[in-house]
């Protein structure tokens, strides 16, 4: 890609003479491939073929962004006239800065085993098909199953005016189903999404058929034995899934620089938490939650952010209080410190702001039975359908699929729709004990207009909650 | 330019395609993000794209090039792959053109903007003065042409453009309010109404109490209806209720809402994504979706209406219909009156992160953000805070008591996907819950 590569080069030098301050462009080539496989049929299949250049620039104490998908010399021009022009146009009184940072010169790729563009798409097929067939011989009625296998290859080129040069590449591969399973006139839904940043090998990691399969036995179970779930103040374990809805969205999103700033207020909201809020206490002293790129394999892997800055893990929540937000170059100058990485765009064509990347609840050393013996009577929930927080991130509702009544540490029947709606504070405070089974589901975050839907992972191992409130 | 989604088309047939469609697209929108009440960055994007269906021996490939250098070469590969693919036996073509189309050209004053910053400064303006202390949110001139083609005779050319603001007013963090403008003509365009509005509902939020779970007597502002419309829109699409995402399967001529609603979808109405044709090149139309609480159809492409045995209805998007617009007839009552009716009970201003526990069921839950007002005797009598509206699509439409006499275009990020032009409404017995302590 050297040509492109020249492109990213000059239209860095080109912005520097028409008067930015700073400048930096990324070329980005995706190839996605995606099929949906509907009741075992093949649905549709969408291959992808997108490229461009964006060219992100400082001038005049404001930004200007600007994209094309032509890559000529001509329409590189033209967009850092446009980017350099609408940001001197800008009628902002406070200039913009960006913290300081070292340049970088690298090339980043992640390993795979078996490439994904050696993979035949007929075999991408059979290995769906071949799950869906293992659910069908269970012999349970599942009158919808939707399956979507989707992977993607992402090589980019980075330069900005500073010196950075940053080549990379990230295979990536996400599989998402959703299954209704039918008993008389009552019904289950479940939805789940697995990531994996690597080659085709990731499908093995999964172990796809027996996480479905066991899936739609438990939905089968919980149709025919659940029964309605307590209500009241009990103990909950809680399953990585649920540990990593919480970790995403009751702590990666409130810690988000940007957002805490008031930039993104106007779609993703605000934040609970304040600029001036570190070391507040928001849980117990057992909770530590990060998000770390570094995660080999995990889907939103990378070494290197859309800035150039070197990514690293951040400990957001540390021993239950508010430790570090998420930052990019300009959050990071306005709260006086460094980026730590956390800048990622969608696509060439939009701005990389502050996004997590792979979320989880840090593990200790429980395990499972350990945390179930320690309750008289309460909830395990396994899984979770319906969930969703408020814009400041404060009430958050995570509402069970698969869950079983605990009786004295013992696993009992299944209990259906068990409701977890608690504050964020509440939620974390009642933490006691954390496990050791840190697992990862994969899962889109939306944020920014426009609207940016990213790679993300959410995971966590088991935790305890203690006398919290479940209906 | 203009040829080239022609072109496409005929070297799919080439290469011994039944089905191809080629939709080129030139798109030169800008945008001004803005947040603490001033620009935070100005986006431009010049890029043209073609979206490709092709149709190998009912193997059904879609696709967005982005390079439109050597079609010859990425037909090539496209071709290859669909022949290594499957058949769907569900497939049922795409529709017999030629069609005619009406002659809507896009506001030239709007295709003459190349700024917006007076339109921000007037939102924002427009907010302060009422109170709100600080302003984030977008303004957009969307500007898109189409030169649309297709293996059953169709060629199509459609210039759209539209402007866009968004605006979320803050006295303090739980303190807010969000004002919509959207417009295809510059004279109708009101940026600094939609600050006012944000900017009133932010000062009347003023220290707010946390609510009580209960069930109430709802008015639903436009912004709020608008996203349980989108919701029952995107929800009739003949897709979503083949792949049970949907509540409506097997409802076509049941009750699915109160008999004051009637709604429909409509691509060739004014609105920000008014259309002349689908992707198939059918012209757009006016479809009810619900007549008088009733369902009428599915929104269909050619081959979902076949499985349905009925008729396409214009919808048709690259692999799977989607609604365009949706607008709700008005009723006949005044905001005031609306009001009025409501004894004890609350008044809903927007919502987000909606999200269903079950999508056959219909079971869902949203979170009301900004202003949140509990009425007594049609008098706002208190502001509250950290709710959740927990109920059931379906049991919400049939609940809708009342609708306003005039409808407003929303749409939003996130939760009015597409324009929905629509009335105040009034919802009784809207379950409320809220987080335990």
């Amino acid at each position: 890609m050297d040509g492109e590569r020249d492109l990213v080069d000059f239209a860095v030098e080109y912005a520097r003479q028409k008067g930015a301050s700073y400048a930096e462009a990324r070329f980005e080539r995706q190839e996605p491939e995606q099929f949906t496989l509907k009741n075992g049929t093949l649905d549709a299949l969408y291959v992808g073929a997108d490229r461009g250049i964006g060219v992100r620039v400082l001038a005049h104490g404001s930004l200007g962004f600007a994209a094309t998908n032509a890559l000529t010399r001509v329409d590189v021009k033209a967009i850092v006239d446009d980017a350099v022009k609408i940001a001197k146009a800008s009628r902002r009184k406070t200039p913009i800065t960006f913290a300081q940072e070292e340049p970088i010169t690298t090339d980043w790729s992640v390993p795979e085993k078996t490439k994904l563009a050696d993979v035949t798409i007929e075999e991408k097929i059979q290995e769906i098909q071949g799950v869906d067939k293992a659910i069908m011989e269970l012999g349970f009625k599942i009158p919808v199953r939707f399956f979507q296998l989707a992977d993607n290859r992402i090589t980019k080129y980075f330069a900005n005016s500073e010196g950075s040069k940053i080549g990379s590449y990230s295979p990536r591969l996400r599989v998402t189903y959703f299954l209704t399973v039918v008993n008389g006139a009552d019904s289950e839904q479940t939805h789940r999404d697995y990531g994996w940043s690597g080659g085709w090998e990731g499908v093995r990691e999964w172990g796809l058929t027996n996480r479905v399969t066991e899936e739609a036995k438990s939905m089968q179970r919980s149709l025919t034995e659940g029964k309605k779930s307590p209500e009241g103040k009990m103990d909950i374990v809680v399953s990585p899934m649920v540990s990593g809805i919480a970790a995403h969205e009751s702590c990666g999103h409130p810690t988000e620089a940007d957002r805490v700033l008031g930039r993104e207020a106007s779609q993703a909201g605000k934040s609970f938490i304040g600029p001036d809020d570190l070391g507040m206490k928001v849980g117990s002293e057992v909770v530590n939650v990060c998000d770390d790129p570094t995660v080999e394999h995990a889907i939103a892997y990378y070494v290197t952010d859309d800035e150039g800055v070197r990514a690293r893990r951040r400990y957001m929540y540390k021993e239950g209080r508010v430790n570090e937000f998420l930052q990019n170059r300009e959050t990071a100058a306005a709260f006086s410190t460094r980026s730590n990485g956390a800048s990622r765009a969608v696509n060439y064509n939009v701005e990389a702001i502050v996004r997590m990347a792979n979320t989880f609840v840090e593990p200790k050393d429980h395990s499972l039975e350990e945390l179930l013996e320690g309750v008289h009577f309460g909830v395990y929930m396994k899984s979770f359908m319906e969930w969703n927080i408020d814009d400041k991130r404060y009430n958050a509702k995570y509402a069970g699929r698969e869950a079983y009544l605990v009786e004295n540490g013992e696993i009992k029947h299944p209990v259906r729709q068990t409701i977890i709606e608690l504050t964020t504070p509440t939620f974390w405070s009642a933490v006691d004990a954390v496990g050791k089974d840190l697992d990862f589901e994969g899962g889109f975050c939306g944020k920014s207009d426009p609207s940016q839907p990213l790679d993300a992972s959410l995971g966590g191992p088991s935790m305890r909650l203690r006398n919290v409130y479940l209906r | 330019m203009e040829d080239l989604a022609g072109r496409i088309v005929k070297k799919a047939q080439q290469l011994g395609c039944q089905d191809a469609v080629a939709d080129l697209v030139v798109n030169r929108a800008f945008q001004i993000r803005f947040g603490r009440n001033e620009p935070v960055i100005s986006s431009r994007w010049r890029e043209s794209s073609a979206s490709v269906f092709l149709v190998y021996d009912k193997r059904v490939v879609a696709t967005d090039l982005k390079d439109l250098t050597d079609i010859d070469a990425s037909m090539d590969r496209l071709v290859k792959i669909a022949k290594a693919s499957q058949r769907n036996p569900e497939y049922a073509g795409i529709a017999k053109g030629p069609f005619r189309y009406g002659r809507v050209r896009p506001d030239p004053k709007v295709l003459a903007l190349s700024d917006g910053s007076n339109f921000v400064d007037a939102a924002v303006n427009g907010a302060m003065a009422q109170g709100a202390k600080e302003c984030a949110g977008s303004f957009w001139r969307y500007e898109d042409e189409h030169f649309l083609a297709t293996s059953n005779g169709v060629e199509g050319h459609d210039h759209r453009a539209g402007l866009y603001l968004s605006i979320r007013a803050m006295v303090s963090l739980e303190s807010s309010g969000h004002g919509i403008a959207c417009a295809s003509r510059l004279s109708q365009f009101d940026p600094e109404k939609a600050g006012r509005k944000a900017g009133r509902i932010a000062a009347l939020a003023k220290n707010p109490k946390g609510g009580t779970a209960g069930r109430y007597t709802v008015v639903f502002d436009p912004l709020i209806f608008g996203a349980l419309t989108d919701q029952v829109a995107g929800r009739a699409s003949a897709y979503s209720v083949l792949a049970g995402f949907s509540p409506f399967g097997k409802k076509v001529g049941k009750r699915v809402a109160s008999p004051a609603v009637t709604m429909w979808d409509d691509g060739s109405q004014e609105s920000l994504s008014r259309k002349k044709f689908d992707m198939e090149g059918v012209p757009t139309r006016r479809t009810a979706i619900i007549q008088k609480g009733i369902l009428k159809t599915y929104l269909h492409n050619t081959s979902t209406a076949k499985r349905f045995k009925t008729k396409t209805t214009g919808n048709a998007g690259l692999i799977s219909p989607d609604p365009h617009a949706v607008f709700v007839k008005p009723g006949d009552w005044s905001r005031d009156e609306i009001f009025s009716e409501v004894k004890d009970g609350l008044w809903l201003t927007n919502t987000w992160y909606t999200r269903y526990q079950s999508y056959v069921t219909g079971d869902l839950s949203t979170i009301p953000r900004d202003g949140i007002f509990r009425i007594r005797k049609g008098e706002v009598v208190e502001t509250w805070k950290d709710i959740r509206l927990t109920d059931n699509l379906i049991r919400l439409m049939k609940n809708v008591v009342a609708l306003g006499d005039a409808s407003e275009q929303m749409m939003w990020w996130g939760e009015v996907s597409i324009p929905n032009f629509v009335p105040y409404a009034l919802i009784k017995d809207v379950n409320i819950t809220r987080s335990a302590e």
